[in-house]
C-alpha cells in the first residue's frame, strides 16, 4: 500500500546488475575534491537505475532517459529495474543492499527527508562537483539547494517538490452559510469554519486535523509543523538544535485540544489504518468539509472528476494565528541519489542530468501534479497553462522547509505520541509539551534539545 | 516418552550390525545432515549473530551504520529501563492467554468435543463446522488480513457497514476502541484448527470401551468427559499447548495488518515490537536485543510446560 | 427400566443414546454460530471478486462480472505470479519432506542422550524472529549469489521450516514400531533403501503433513519474498497483491475487484487441498503429537 507522500517512492537498483567500470581512465571514480568529471564521450560501463514506481508514471521518462544516455554515449549500458512495490517495503530493501555494500544500485530514487540519514551512514555519494559544473543547477532557487544541502554537501537532486494547502469544500461551507469566497484572517477562522459545518450539516465531517502514530508523517508535516510556524515558533532552530517546548507548541497543543475536544475531527484518525487515505477520499466526494494536505493530492480528485473538483475544492496557503493564509510547508519530494559505493558514479551522474532536463521536469509534474524544481520548467507551455499547477509551483515560494536532519524519524514518533495524547483527551496541551520534550531528549539527546 | 526403553533391549539386527554407539549412528547422521546444513546456515548462523548484533548499536541508517559500536548490556539495560517495553509484554501476554490459551486451546477443544459428538450422531453441521475453521487457517496470511480489515475497518468495514446499519445501530470503531479483543478475535479465527484437528484426532483414538464400561457403571456424560476424556487428552493437551503458545507468541503480521500496534501501543506485542524496530527504526542492535528477549521468554514457556506435563505423566 | 437400561447395554458399544431435542437444538445453534463466525469473513472475498465496483465491504455484487478475474491475468501477469508460486511452494515442499524425512527419522532412531535436549533447542529456534535475523540471513543469500533467483528463495523458504516439521517427523516416527526396518535389515537391506521402501510407506500420514505444511507455508510467504526477490518475471502472487494496491493520481485507490479476486485465485486452491486430505491430517498431526 503506498504511503500519503509521493516523494517516498524509492528508488532501488536491483542486485543483478554490477557496475563495472571497464575504462578506468575514461571514468575515474569521482571524488568530491576531484577534478571536473570526463565528458560524454568518454563515459562507458554499465550502471543500474532501479525505482519503484505505483502512479506508472514515471517509467516512460526513464526509459527515455536510460535510451537517451545509451544513445549518446555507445558502448554503455543502463540497466533499468522497475519495481513495483511501496516504498515502506522498498526502503528495508535497499538499506540491506547498502549496507551490505556489494550488489548495490547505482542509482536510485527516493525520498528527500532521508538525505540525513543516507548520508550520516556514508550510503550516498556528495553531488557538488557534479552540480557545480552543470550549467542547469543555476535553473534552481536557492531555497531548493538549500534544502537538498546537508552539512554543507548538495546529496540528491529533486525534480517534484511537495507543497501543501489548506484545502476546503466550497459546497460544504456554503451550505453551513459561509461566503462562497471564504478566507480566513486568522487560524481561528478555520475552526469557526469546522465548527459551523458542524451544527449545520449532520453528514459531513467538518475538519481532518492528523494526530498520533496512524497518521504517520501527517501528523508532522500537515498538523504540528505548520501549526507552531502558525503561532509563530519553530520546531528547530538555525543551528540544528529542536525545540522541545515553547509558548509556540504549547499553543499548537491548545489547537488540537480545542479541535478535537468540539468533536471537529475524528477520533478515527488515531485508530484506523493509514487514515490519510480515507480522509483524502472524503474530500475529494465532498463529505469533509477542510483538510491540510499534500498538494499532489489535488491530482487524484481532478483526474476522477475535472469540473466538479475545479468547482468545489478550494485551496489556500495556511494561515498563522493573527494573519490570513501566507505559507505552507514544502518538501523535497523524490529525489535521484547517486550510492557511494557505485562503480560508475560519471554514468550515474550523466543518467541523472540527463532524466533532469527541463522538459522532463515540466512534464512528469503535469501528469503527477508537483510544483517543478527548476524555474524553467515552470515556462514550459503545457505546464503553465494549468492553474493549478502554477499556483502550486507559486506558493513555493512561501514554503518553509524542515532540514533534512538524520533524525527525523525519531522526532516524527515524539510528535506522533504529543499530538495523540493531546487528541485522545490523555493529556492536557502543557503536559503533553513537558512530556514532548522529556521524548525528544531521550530520543536524539539532551544536547540536541532547547526549550523556548 | 521417548523409546529409550526400546533402544537399550538387545536389538534384534543383522549380523553386520555395528555395536558401538558412532558406528550404529553413522548412517542417522549422515541422515540428519542435509536438514543439519540448512538449519547451520540459515538459523543457527544467524541466530549466532543476532546475539552478536544486540551487544552493538548497528544500525541500517544514520551514523550508526557507518560505524557501528560495541555497547555491551547496553541495549538490555535500555530495553528493561524503557516503560514501553513493560507495555509490550503486557500486551504480549494479555494476547497469548487471550487467543492462544481461551481462545485457540479451550475453543479449539470445545469444538472437537462437539464435533466427534456430532459424528456420532451424524449431523452434517459439524462437518460444515469443521471445514469453515479449517478453511480460516489453511488460507494464506496475507488474504486473513485483508478479511479481518474489511470487517473491522471503521469507515467502510462490513462490521459497521453492513451488519450495525442493518441493526440501525451506530457505527462502532473496533480497531480503536477495542484493540486487544479485535485482535485476538481474528487470531483465534485464524489458529483454532490447529488444535482442533490434533483433539478430533486424539478423541478418535480414546477406546470407545473405556466410555461402555463407565456407562455400565453409572457415570453420567460430565463424569465421563472429566474421569476419562480429560486425562486421555493430557499428554496432547500439553503440546498442542506449548506449540500455540510459541507460535502465538511470534504472530504479529495478523496484529500489524489490523492496528500495526496502535492505538499508540496497546496492541504492540513484542513480535511486532521487534518488527518495528528492525523495519521502522532500523535499529538492528536493539532489535535483535528484543529478539533475544524473545527466544529467553520463549524458553521459560517450555520449561514450564515441559514441568507441567512431566508431573502430571 | 431395568429392562430397557439393559437393553441399551446390549447394543454396540459405540452405539450413544438417540439426542434428546434440547440437546439436537442446542448443538445446532452452537455449530451455527461457529460456522458463521469462520465463514463470514470469506462472504467479503466471494462477492467483490465478481463485482466490477467492488467495495470494502460485504454486498451483493452490484455489477457481476468474471472480468476481474481476466484482468488480473492481462494486465497484472497474475498467470506468472501463480505460476511462480506453485513451482516456489511445490519444490520447497519436495525439499523439505526430503529433509524432514531423512532428518525426523534419523533422530528418532539417533541413540544419542542428550537428543531430547537437541530437540528442544532446534524447537526454539523456530521462535527467533525474522526482523532480527533479515540482515544475516540478507547478508548469507547475496554472498551466497541466492538473490534474486529461485534457489535461494526455496533453500531459505526450506530452512524456515524445518525445526517445527523436523520435530513433528521425529515424533511420527517415534511411534513406528522398528521392527518393520528391522525385518528389512535382517532381510539384507541398506539402511536407506529400508527407510525408503518399507518405513516411508507406513509413514505416509506423517509426510503428508509434512508436505502440506510446507506447501502451505511457502504458498503464504510475503516478507522473505520482497526482500529477495527483485525481477518482475520471478515475482510470486504476494508481489502481484502488492501491485495491486498502487496509488491512481496521488491518492490509494485500491481496487477491490481485483484484489478480491486475485485473493479467490490464491487462497482456493490451497483450501481444496486441505480440505481433501483432511483425514490424512488428522492422522498425521495426531500421530506427531504424541510424546512431548
Amino acid at each position: 500500500m503506498s504511503t500519503y507522500s509521493r516523494r517516498k517512492f524509492l528508488k532501488v537498483a536491483a542486485a543483478t546488475g554490477l557496475v563495472v567500470a571497464c575504462a578506468p581512465a575514461a571514468s575515474p571514480s569521482a571524488s568530491p575534491s576531484g577534478a571536473a568529471p570526463s565528458q560524454a564521450k568518454g563515459l562507458t560501463g554499465t550502471i543500474t537505475v532501479s525505482y519503484p514506481d505505483e502512479l506508472g508514471v514515471k517509467p516512460k521518462y526513464v526509459d527515455q532517459a536510460a535510451q537517451a544516455v545509451q544513445t549518446k554515449n555507445s558502448g554503455t549500458t543502463v540497466k533499468v529495474d522497475l519495481q513495483k512495490i511501496s516504498d515502506d517495503l522498498y526502503y528495508p530493501k535497499l538499506l540491506l543492499a547498502l549496507q551490505s555494500g556489494a550488489d548495490v544500485p547505482d542509482v536510485f530514487h527516493f525520498g528527500g527527508d532521508s538525505i540525513g540519514e543516507l548520508a550520516d551512514a556514508g550510503y550516498i555519494e556528495p553531488l557538488d562537483t557534479y552540480v557545480n559544473a552543470w550549467a542547469d543547477w543555476s535553473q534552481y532557487p536557492a531555497s531548493i539547494k538549500q534544502g537538498a544541502t546537508y552539512k554543507g554537501h548538495v546529496w540528491a537532486i529533486p525534480y517534484g517538490m511537495d507543497t501543501r494547502w489548506l484545502y476546503f469544500r466550497r459546497d460544504d461551507l456554503q451550505k453551513a452559510g459561509l461566503a462562497a469566497d471564504w478566507m480566513p484572517t486568522k487560524l481561528a477562522d478555520v475552526v469557526t469554519a469546522a465548527a459551523a459545518v458542524k451544527s449545520k450539516e449532520a453528514n459531513v465531517q467538518p475538519y481532518a486535523l492528523y494526530a498520533g502514530a496512524a497518521a504517520s508523517d501527517g501528523a508532522r508535516d500537515h498538523a504540528f509543523v505548520p501549526l507552531v510556524w502558525a503561532y509563530g515558533g519553530d520546531v528547530v532552530t538555525s543551528d540544528g538544535k529542536w525545540v522541545g517546548n515553547s509558548a509556540a507548541i504549547r499553543k499548537a497543543l491548545t489547537y488540537y485540544q480545542t479541535v478535537y475536544t468540539q468533536g471537529l475531527s475524528p477520533k478515527e484518525i488515531l485508530t484506523s489504518t493509514k487514515p490519510w487515505t480515507a480522509m483524502r477520499a472524503k474530500l475529494g466526494d465532498g463529505s469533509l468539509a477542510l483538510l491540510f494536505e499534500g498538494g499532489w493530492v489535488y491530482g487524484g480528485w481532478a483526474s476522477k472528476d475535472q469540473a466538479g473538483t475545479q468547482k468545489n475544492v478550494g485551496y489556500i496557503l495556511h494561515p498563522t494565528e493573527n494573519g490570513g493564509p501566507s505559507f505552507t510547508i514544502g518538501g523535497l519530494g523524490t529525489c535521484w541519489y547517486i550510492t557511494a559505493k557505485s562503480k560508475n558514479k560519471d554514468l550515474a551522474w550523466e543518467f541523472i542530468k540527463t532524466w533532469n532536463n527541463k522538459d522532463t521536469v515540466a512534464k512528469i509534474n503535469i501528469e503527477d501534479p508537483h510544483p517543478v524544481a527548476r524555474s524553467d520548467s515552470a515556462d514550459v507551455a503545457e505546464f503553465k497553462a494549468q492553474q493549478y499547477l502554477v499556483d502550486s509551483t507559486k506558493s513555493l515560494e512561501k514554503a518553509k522547509f524542515l532540514p533534512p536532519d538524520p533524525n527525523l524519524s525519531k522526532i516524527t514518533t515524539a510528535i506522533q505520541k504529543a499530538t495523540g495524547r493531546v487528541a485522545n483527551g490523555d493529556s492536557s496541551p502543557d503536559d503533553a509539551a513537558k512530556q514532548y520534550s522529556a521524548d525528544l531528549k531521550q530520543a536524539i539527546g539532551a544536547d540536541k534539545v532547547i526549550e523556548q | 516418552m521417548d523409546r529409550g526403553a526400546e533402544a537399550s533391549a538387545p536389538p534384534l539386527r543383522g549380523p553386520a550390525y555395528p555395536l558401538n554407539v558412532v558406528g550404529r549412528n553413522s548412517t542417522y547422521v549422515a541422515g540428519v545432515m542435509p536438514a543439519a546444513a540448512l538449519l547451520a546456515l540459515f538459523f543457527v548462523g544467524p541466530a549466532l549473530w543476532a546475539l552478536y548484533s544486540s551487544l552493538t548499536n548497528l544500525a541500517l541508517v544514520g551514523i550508526d551504520a557507518a560505524n557501528p559500536r560495541f555497547v555491551g548490556i547496553d541495549n538490555y539495560t535500555r530495553l528493561l529501563a524503557d516503560p514501553d517495553f513493560w507495555t509490550v509484554i503486557r500486551n504480549s501476554v494479555t494476547f497469548v492467554v487471550g487467543s492462544a490459551v481461551i481462545g485457540q486451546f479451550g475453543l479449539g477443544l470445545g469444538l472437537a468435543l462437539l464435533i466427534d459428538h456430532a459424528e456420532h450422531r451424524r449431523w452434517w453441521l459439524g462437518t460444515l463446522a469443521y471445514g469453515a475453521v479449517l478453511l480460516a487457517w489453511v488460507n494464506p496470511t496475507l488474504i486473513a488480513g485483508f478479511l479481518w480489515v474489511a470487517m473491522y475497518d471503521f469507515f467502510f468495514g462490513s462490521l459497521n457497514h453492513v451488519f450495525l446499519s442493518s441493526l440501525g445501530a451506530s457505527p462502532v470503531d473496533w480497531l480503536g476502541s477495542f484493540p486487544m479483543p479485535a485482535v485476538i478475535v481474528a487470531n483465534i479465527w485464524r489458529g483454532t484448527a490447529f488444535t482442533m484437528i490434533i483433539f478430533l484426532g486424539a478423541l478418535k483414538t480414546i477406546p470407545p470401551d473405556i466410555y461402555e464400561a463407565a456407562r455400565i457403571d453409572g457415570a453420567n456424560a460430565w463424569r465421563r468427559f472429566w474421569d476419562h476424556t480429560l486425562p486421555s487428552l493430557r499428554p496432547i493437551a500439553a503440546l498442542a499447548l506449548l506449540s500455540i503458545t510459541m507460535s502465538t507468541f511470534g504472530t504479529f503480521i495478523v496484529i500489524q495488518t489490523l492496528t500495526n500496534g496502535g492505538p499508540g501501543i496497546n496492541t504492540e506485542v513484542i513480535a511486532l515490537y521487534a518488527f518495528h524496530t528492525a523495519f521502522k527504526s532500523f535499529s538492528i542492535g536493539y532489535g535483535s536485543a528484543i529478539a533475544v528477549v524473545m527466544l529467553a521468554l520463549n524458553f521459560a514457556f517450555a520449561i514450564l510446560y515441559l514441568r507441567w506435563s512431566r508431573a502430571r505423566a | 427400566m431395568t429392562t430397557r437400561a439393559a437393553s441399551r447395554a446390549a447394543r454396540s458399544t459405540a452405539a450413544p443414546r438417540g439426542a434428546s431435542w434440547v440437546e439436537t437444538v442446542a448443538a445446532h445453534l452452537v455449530f451455527g454460530v461457529v460456522v458463521l463466525f469462520f465463514l463470514v469473513p470469506f462472504l467479503w472475498l466471494f462477492t467483490s471478486a465478481f463485482d466490477a465496483d467492488a467495495v470494502a465491504y460485504i454486498r451483493l455484487p452490484a455489477k457481476p462480472t468474471l472480468d476481474n478475474f481476466v484482468r488480473i491475468f492481462t494486465e497484472h501477469d497474475f498467470g506468472r505470479a501463480l505460476v511462480n508460486s506453485v513451482f516456489v511452494a511445490g519444490s520447497t515442499m519436495v525439499l523439505d519432506v526430503v529433509a524432514v524425512s531423512l532428518a525426523g527419522y534419523s533422530l528418532s532412531r539417533l541413540d544419542l542422550r542428550f537428543k531430547s535436549w537437541i530437540m528442544y533447542a532446534v524447537l526454539l529456534l523456530q521462535t527467533m524472529p525474522l526482523s532480527a535475523t533479515m540482515v544475516p540471513i540478507y547478508g548469507l543469500a547475496r554472498a551466497l549469489g541466492l538473490r534474486n533467483s529461485y534457489v535461494g528463495l526455496i533453500l531459505i523458504h526450506a530452512a524456515i521450516e524445518l525445526p517445527f516439521l523436523i520435530w513433528l517427523m521425529k515424533n511420527f516416527f517415534d511411534n513406528v514400531p522398528r521392527y518393520l526396518e528391522e525385518a528389512a535389515w535382517l532381510d539384507g537391506r541398506s539402511k536407506l533403501r529400508a527407510l525408503v521402501e518399507v518405513v516411508l510407506p507406513v509413514a505416509r500420514n506423517g509426510i503428508g503433513v509434512v508436505a502440506g505444511l510446507s506447501f502451505l507455508a511457502a504458498w503464504a510467504e510475503v516478507l522473505m519474498m520482497i526482500i529477495l526477490i527483485d525481477s518482475q518475471d520471478l515475482k510470486t502472487v504476494p508481489l502481484a497483491f502488492y501491485e495491486t494496491l498502487r496509488t491512481q493520481g496521488g491518492y490509494t485507490e485500491v481496487q477491490y475487484g481485483l484484489v478480491a479476486a486475485m485473493g479467490v485465485l490464491y487462497a482456493v486452491p490451497v483450501m481444496a487441498i486441505f480440505l481433501a486430505t483432511r483425514r490424512m491430517m488428522v492422522r498425521g498431526l495426531v500421530a506427531s503429537s504424541r510424546g512431548l
